[in-house]
């Protein structure tokens, strides 16, 4: 177990190595920094010394050795955009973006096994049906599409909800929190309703199809016959069995509901690190993204990590192959 | 834009058989089809409609020269001055009639969702279908073969994984515009997403496969036919393929969905179908633009159309997935 | 300060008549360092915290700010600005000429995004106290008019902080901080997601309305911006969706001021390319009669009717009416399909041929329908056009990079003034001379690049509306670039929000009068 882990990490370094590798390669395509940075009246003179200055000259092996050097000291440089250290920007952004992930995961979290448990018990009844095709709603629409139509329904016809932003926070240390206002809690609802909602749909339909494969097991059946009470059966031993599936996947949709929250961020003018890179591709803010990307892999690398680990530990069979992986 | 579950443990395990491939694979195809399928088909009234309206929808899509009453990706058939008419009332500067309407640039909307559709159906397939060979071949590989052939392909999995799909659209985009000339340029776009819809989405497939490939390769009909001295190739082709197959395919179905509405979010960022032949998702996202402002026949058409097409394929999805799996019967 | 109760004792803290804005742009500014920025953005922004030796009142005619007076130095030797007294910086320092002799070094310094401000200036000479004399190389009639955004910095602020020179790369204590003259400060500031304006008491002058504190949201989703000024939590957006104009209109309790931006938007040509990026023989658009064809396949009056909403205005020129320079008497082509196809043919273009037509599709006010517009027209006369939309991102390095056919452009005159896009999109680009640096398509005139210096150095004004007529006649005849449209421009109000909206698009805030 202990070199299986060796090895994951060793290899998971690597993998985070070839990520900074593939993003350095892709910046220029997605444009040039300078015709952000200078105004229209430069001229070649200026654009020449400039891209000098920021290293834009060398080859794009260069600029990630120099990145890498840089990075293993903790300086994520400075981004274009904001003439500010990137680590500093992120550090501001990361509690918006942590908080809505957590929030939607939360509501994809709880609401999607309450649901997910009722339309497995009641299989057949037309409610189940119901939410079942219903449910499928939410990811039949692209998530800016949703994003818009809450805002518009709730935010512009009926005026209970804020339209954007995070509405007052609070300063906790360097951490800003939304959590402590009535502003702050009425401004998370419909962000991460539309953030969360996949996550939900999804959850939702796992949890039905793992319970429904328990509960024809046949100790949940030895249970009933046993005369035990339907709660009892269903919440105590069908439940808890069907949480190792669950976690892992919610594990990996953290992953996802963080690194694509860039749509609701964008919709919402959430101002969490989802916006930051938005605005940092269209900006062609080489830093940040950078920096971006190479956080969201660290997250990635370690959710797969200890999903790997936690699928050996669970699944005997698949312990085995774990040597060879 | 999304990561399914790793299936390895809500997809089904086959009945494990030891009789060789080539009478396997045609008497067990044919027993679920004769048997499961279309049993559980004839008594599934949703998964009945659903196919209904996807056929239609497939098929209007297909037909789309025979039933669109204009053709809105033909420049010379357009006016601009018939923009923004409302269904059904007559424009106010050309006396033309639209019964769905028109969006921005005098395009009837009931024409432009019909070959929209076509675009997105097409990009969809593609994608999907781009996906899963990519994917299944490299989960096959990964978990059949095991060692630093797995190590490398997982790894890169994971790489894969944290390129948000935006980026990789721009940097295909990027490169595509860099080597491919001007006059393929117009197709170049579809090709493009779907590539770039396609790469961001096999992960999911290689994943479960491998998965799968992992519990089915120690199972006894593997060890017997590797006995019997047949190469890995034919293992992985005719053996262990035919039983991954039913995960897949139930991935595929959602993908689809998933495509299609992936299509549209590259639309909403920029990097979308080109402008002169919208895809459905170009026409959401063109379409939202006019939500403030009254003319909501631009985006309620296309997005019910959108609706329509995704629902079904996803609740046909879902159906496929309880009937393939045994153990619900 | 940032829980409920802090807000509510600070309002009312706040003077009898006191009003908050809340208003929300696309962009926020990159920087707040008036010489390391020469964008719109950050002008609109700063020109409320810092101000200049001159400054644009609400028709957009120079003023004194800084400096109460100015005049030529002899026969075109130079300017000489007479400063105001009594002047102070936020910080409480006393405004003099050593500031304004530092605010130039450091707004021409080669680390400076306004240098190009200052190309033809020899020296700058402190004579007294309140006496600034610029000399120039040639005689330079609209130098007033070329420094409106040029903004003075307090030299020993800036020492102290060591904020001597602008850093675009990596920023300094003037990026983030400011001390200006003008009648707000920046209180707060986050970059990217807020910025907070209070008024300043100490403000030397007197015409300003009652907002005593602004805060600024950028909201780059448009729909986000329109829904936010619906439900009531912000009191301005700029700019609204065209198509949302009617809506907001008729909506209860918000307003729309709609006028005309500086800026003309237009198609540009690969004059000086060998082929064109589609193959086939040669480069058709060297042929003049191929370029007036596009023109007159192009209905300007329906893509002004139906997809500008009827908010923009025909444009003739590469400037609007209006501004300084602006040549009467030029006709734009009229829209003619059956002369466009009449044309091609007598090219030697019976049947069209295949061309890219590159777009932005984040850039300009409905660049992509616009540009989708102009293509089914365009094919309409029987040409083939291929059209690529792109991010802003990637759109100027293609460009730049001569990798265009037909492209669409929109151009802010700076200066306000005819000769500002003469300079950049008609002079033959000549990296040496800082001359057209913005013509991608390399059109070039022999008389067109004769008359520019000229027109330049002329001091008397018939004479110099002279020259620019024939230079605007003829890039007219050879249809240089096909003028489309004045851009539009659309602001979003509360209802009872009084405002000034300039063709440059600047926020005065010291113009905004709120509601009681």
């Amino acid at each position: 177990m202990l070199a299986f882990i060796i090895r994951r990490v060793f290899q998971s370094v690597i993998v985070l190595l070839a990520v900074g590798l593939v993003a350095f390669s892709m910046f220029r395509f997605v444009g040039d920094p300078i015709e952000n940075l200078l105004g229209q009246e430069r001229t070649v003179q200026d654009v020449e010394r400039l891209r000098e200055t920021l290293g834009l000259n060398d080859p794009f092996p260069v600029q990630y050795a120099r990145f890498l050097g840089r990075a293993v000291q903790g300086d994520f440089g400075i981004s274009y955009r904001q003439s500010r250290p990137v680590a500093q920007i992120i550090a501001e952004r990361a509690p918006a973006t942590l908080e809505l992930a957590f929030v939607s995961g939360f509501l994809a979290l709880t609401v999607g096994i309450g649901l997910g448990v009722f339309t497995a018990i009641r299989r057949d009844g037309w409610a189940a049906n119901v939410i079942m095709s219903a449910s499928l709603i939410g990811v039949s629409l692209p998530t800016f599409l949703i994003g818009i139509l809450l805002i518009y329904v709730f935010g512009v016809q009926l005026r209970w909800l804020p339209t954007f932003g995070r509405g007052e926070v609070v300063q906790l240390g360097w951490w800003s929190t939304g959590f402590l206002t009535q502003s702050g809690l009425k401004s998370l609802i419909l962000p991460a309703i539309t953030l969360g909602l996949f996550q939900m749909t999804l959850i939702m339909r796992l949890v039905r199809s793992e319970m429904l494969e328990v509960l024809r097991q046949d100790y949940i059946r030895f249970a009933r016959a046993r005369g035990l009470a339907a709660k009892s059966v269903n919440f105590r031993h069908a439940l808890k069995n069907t949480m190792v599936p669950v976690i892992t996947v919610t594990g990996l949709q953290l992953g996802a509901i963080i690194a694509f929250a860039i749509i609701t961020e964008t919709v919402f003018q959430w101002p969490g690190v989802g916006l930051l890179f938005i605005n940092a591709v269209q900006f062609v803010d080489i830093p940040v993204m950078a920096a971006y990307l190479m956080l969201i892999s660290v997250m990635f690398v370690m959710i797969n990590l200890l999903v790997d680990i936690l699928y050996v530990w669970v699944d005997p069979r698949l312990r085995i192959d774990g040597r060879h992986a | 834009m999304s990561d399914l579950p790793d299936a390895t443990r809500q997809g089904p395990k086959p009945t494990e058989r030891l009789e060789t491939a080539e009478v396997v694979r045609p008497s067990r195809w044919r027993a679920i089809w004769d048997a499961d399928l279309a049993w559980s088909f004839r008594h599934s009234p949703v998964a009945m409609v659903a196919a209904f309206v996807t056929l239609a929808l497939v098929l209007a899509a297909i037909f789309a020269p025979l039933v669109a009453t204009t053709n809105p990706f033909d420049p010379s058939s357009l006016n601009l001055m018939n923009g923004f008419s409302a269904p059904g009332v007559p424009n106010a500067f050309t006396g033309e009639t639209f019964w769905l309407g028109t969006d921005d640039q005098g395009r009837d909307v009931y024409s432009t969702i019909l070959y929209g559709l076509r675009i997105s159906l097409f990009v969809g397939f593609m994608a999907v279908l781009f996906a899963l060979v990519l994917g299944v071949t490299l989960g096959l590989l990964a978990g059949y073969l095991g060692g630093w052939t797995e190590t490398v392909i997982m790894r890169v999995a994971d790489v894969q994984l944290t390129f948000p799909s935006i980026l990789v659209a721009l940097l295909i985009f990027g490169i595509a515009r860099g080597i491919i000339p001007i006059e393929y340029r117009d197709q170049m776009a579809i090709w493009v997403l779907i590539l770039a819809i396609g790469l961001s989405d096999w992960v999911q497939f290689a994943r479960v496969v491998r998965g799968a490939t992992l519990v089915e390769k120690n199972k006894e009909y593997v060890q017997a036919a590797r006995l019997i001295g047949r190469s890995s190739g034919a293992i992985m082709l005719r053996h262990i393929l035919p039983n991954v197959l039913s995960p897949v395919l139930v991935i595929a179905t959602i993908s689809l969905a998933l495509a299609i509405i992936a299509e549209a979010t590259l639309s909403f960022l920029g990097v979308g179908a080109p402008p002169t032949q919208p895809s459905l998702g170009t026409l959401i996202r063109i379409g939202q633009d006019f939500l403030f402002s009254g003319e909501w026949w631009i985006l309620f058409f296309p997005a019910c159309t959108l609706l329509a097409l995704a629902l079904s394929v996803n609740l046909l999805g879902d159906w496929l997935r309880d009937a393939l799996n045994p153990r619900l019967k | 300060m940032k829980t409920v109760i802090a807000a509510v004792l600070l309002a009312a803290a706040l003077p009898a008549g006191a009003a908050e804005l809340r208003f929300a742009t696309t962009a926020d500014p990159n920087t707040l360092d008036p010489h390391a920025g020469n964008s719109s953005p950050v002008f609109s922004m700063l020109g409320n915290v810092y101000e200049g030796l001159v400054r644009r009142g609400r028709d957009m005619s120079i003023e004194p700010a800084l400096a109460t007076a100015w005049e030529p130095i002899g026969d075109g030797e130079g300017w000489r600005f007479t400063l105001r007294e009594g002047v102070t910086f936020h910080g409480g320092e006393a405004f003099t000429a050593e500031d304004v002799l530092f605010s130039y070094e450091r707004a021409s310094a080669p680390e400076a995004d306004t240098a190009s401000w200052f190309a033809g200036v020899d020296r700058v000479k402190v004579v007294d106290p309140l006496t600034v004399e610029f000399h120039t190389e040639r005689p330079n009639p609209i130098f007033p008019d070329s420094i409106a955004n040029w903004m003075m910095m307090d030299a020993g602020w800036a020492a102290e902080n060591g904020a001597e020179r602008p850093d675009i790369e990596r920023g300094n204590f003037a990026t983030l901080n400011t001390n200006g003259t003008g009648p707000y400060r920046v209180t707060e500031r986050q970059p990217g997601l807020r910025t907070v304006l209070d008024s300043f008491d100490g403000w030397w002058g007197d015409d300003r309305g009652n907002v005593t504190r602004a805060v600024h949201t950028p909201v780059q989703n448009a729909a986000t911006a329109v829904a936010a000024l619906l439900s009531g939590e912000l009191d301005l957006i700029d700019p609204v969706p065209l198509q949302d104009i009617d809506r907001l209109r008729a909506a209860e309790g918000v307003d729309v001021i709609q006028g005309i931006e500086a800026r003309i938007i237009m198609l540009g040509f690969p004059h000086d390319a060998e082929g064109l990026l589609a193959g086939g023989e040669g480069n058709p658009f060297t042929d003049p009669r191929v370029r007036a064809a596009v023109a007159h396949a192009i209905d300007v009056p329906a893509i002004v009717q139906t997809v500008m909403r009827g908010a923009a205005e025909p444009a003739t020129q590469l400037i609007g009416a209006g501004l300084r320079g602006y040549s009467e008497g030029v006709t734009a082509p009229a829209y003619d399909p059956d002369r466009a196809r009449a044309l091609l043919a007598e090219a030697g273009h019976p049947d069209g041929f295949a061309f890219s037509l590159r777009c932005p599709n984040d850039r300009y006010l409905n660049d992509e329908a616009v540009c989708t517009a102009i293509s089914t027209m365009l094919s309409q006369v029987g040409l083939q056009p291929v059209l690529e939309t792109m991010p802003v991102a990637n759109y100027w390095p293609a460009l730049r990079a001569d990798d265009h056919d037909m492209y669409l452009l929109g151009w802010s005159p700076g200066t306000f003034d005819a000769e500002h896009p003469l300079r950049f999109l008609a002079a033959t680009p000549d990296e040496a001379q800082k001359l057209g640096s913005w013509n991608f398509g390399g059109y070039s005139d022999a008389r067109v690049d004769e008359l520019l210096p000229l027109i330049q150095s002329e001091i008397d004004e018939p004479a110099r509306q002279a020259m620019i007529d024939e230079v605007v006649r003829i890039m007219a005849e050879d249809t240089a670039y096909v003028p489309l449209y004045v851009e539009p421009l659309v602001w979003g109000l509360r209802d009872g929000v009084e405002v000034v909206q300039r063709p440059d698009n600047f926020l005065n805030l010291r113009w905004i009068r709120m509601p009681g």
